[in-house]
């Protein structure tokens, strides 16, 4: 498979991981106001694989990266390496919660995936609007170096941005489905089993 | 954590709703792989392609903005533009260079005896923009030198950045300085501890590294850079 060819499927999952991150929060918030309809019955049928997902996409935006800078040779520059740093042990960590069931994992992935969104958001903005300087950038690893450009937009820090977004997205859906209040925002020890 | 006695909840229906879901999820990924591979081939046979992968880059008119290259030898240390430490890479022997120039002919750099000053080049850096016509109107002046071999690299070569592509920029320039092109991934001024543009490596007769600079050189400081390769020594 060449290079153009898994650039477009990853560029075309990330649309995907988009769209469930927005499908995911739709369902919430239809779910907080009508806690009786079928919205709020997917959103109950997804928890269980909630975790899955999010380990999944953690273990396909490990690889990809690593396809990207060892097989296809695009050089990592510094805000890559920071978002890398965000996303490598998520695909442990995801794995291990997901068998484990462990509800609570959002506690420990959420901080360190809003880290790494951030970093994708800057460095996804960087890319796409490249005229400005930035002391992250050498020009040995030029960070505003487009190596995957899908769509007029869906660069490879995009999609770091939206896998971060959908594993955030995913161990809180985790986190707040099998709840017996619709409202589960204070109701801490979630710990356990379905 | 409560043990794992699994509760199977609502007989068969959770469960399978949960493998519709799981199975939409599957077919969508399957059919965003059989697109990627269709839109990918298909644009393989039309042009348009963006370019990507390592066969290089051809524009319209034929012209080789980047093209593989071939480096060996060891690759010298980055570049460090502070003026308070040594540079490493003095007395190191320069890694060989063989690529094509914008027409696609073969050109190799490397240690043919000959002393030697190899610019590298980006067509969206402002410094070589200015740089650029300034080196053809010393050169137009004094004649390329007849000892000492100039090579300008154009790199780091993006088509999504201005000035593109390197080739119209240079020949609008009547460049008249050889030209070899680096690669989609810059190897050879990754192999030449490229940190910064322009980037000047000054290699003596003996194909060791004389002297490394980077930034807008004066025409002063361009016609000491071709002397320290005549000499072996820095000026």
């Amino acid at each position: 498979m060449s290079t153009a060819t898994v650039s477009l499927f990853a560029a075309l999952l990330a649309l995907l991981c988009l769209a469930g991150s927005i499908v995911v929060a739709v369902l919430a918030l239809m779910r907080r106001s009508r806690p009786e309809s079928a919205a709020a019955a997917l959103f109950e049928d997804l928890g269980p694989l909630a975790l899955w997902f999010a380990w999944v996409v953690s273990l396909a935006t490990t690889l990809g990266s690593l396809y990207f800078s060892d097989v296809a040779g695009f050089l990592p520059c510094k805000l890559c390496w920071y978002q890398r740093i965000a996303m490598y042990p998520l695909s442990v960590l995801l794995l291990i919660a997901a068998v484990r069931r462990d509800r609570s994992v959002w506690v420990y992935v959420v901080p360190q995936a809003t880290i790494g969104a951030l970093i994708a958001a800057y460095h996804t903005q960087l890319q796409a609007f490249p005229d400005q300087s930035s002391s992250f950038c050498t020009l040995a690893a030029p960070c505003t170096e487009r190596y995957v450009w899908e769509f007029g937009f869906v660069s490879l820090p995009f999609m770091a941005l939206v896998a971060f977004v959908f594993i955030i997205a995913m161990v809180l859906v985790a986190r707040s489905s099998g709840a017996l209040s619709p409202q589960p925002v204070h109701s801490g020890q979630q710990v356990g089993v379905s | 954590m409560t043990g794992a006695k699994r509760v199977v909840s609502p007989p068969a229906k959770g469960p399978t709703r949960s493998m519709w879901i799981v199975g939409a999820v599957v077919l969508v990924v399957g059919i965003a792989l059989v697109a990627a591979i269709a839109v990918s081939s298909s644009n393989k046979a039309g042009s348009g392609g963006t370019p990507k992968g390592s066969a290089g880059t051809v524009v319209a008119n034929g012209s080789h903005e980047s093209a593989p290259v071939t480096v060996s030898g060891a690759a010298l240390p980055e570049f460090n533009l502070s003026a308070s430490t040594t540079d490493a890479a003095v007395g190191q022997t320069a890694p060989t260079l063989t690529g094509v120039n914008f027409a696609g002919e073969p050109i190799t750099i490397g240690n043919d005896g000959k002393p030697k000053v190899i610019m590298f080049l980006a067509h969206w850096c402002p410094h070589c923009q200015a740089e650029v016509p300034r080196i053809q109107n010393w050169l137009d002046e004094h004649g390329l030198p007849s000892d000492v071999s100039l090579y300008a690299m154009p790199t780091s070569t993006n088509a999504s950045r201005p000035n593109y592509p390197p080739s119209a920029w240079l020949v609008g320039k009547n460049w008249t300085v050889p030209v070899l092109v680096d690669s989609e991934q810059s190897d050879a001024a990754t192999a030449y501890g490229l940190t910064s543009f322009p980037y000047f490596v000054v290699i003596g007769a003996d194909g060791k590294v004389v002297e490394r600079t980077s930034g807008e050189l004066s025409m002063t400081d361009f016609a000491k850079l071709i002397d320290s390769a005549r000499t072996g020594h820095p000026q």
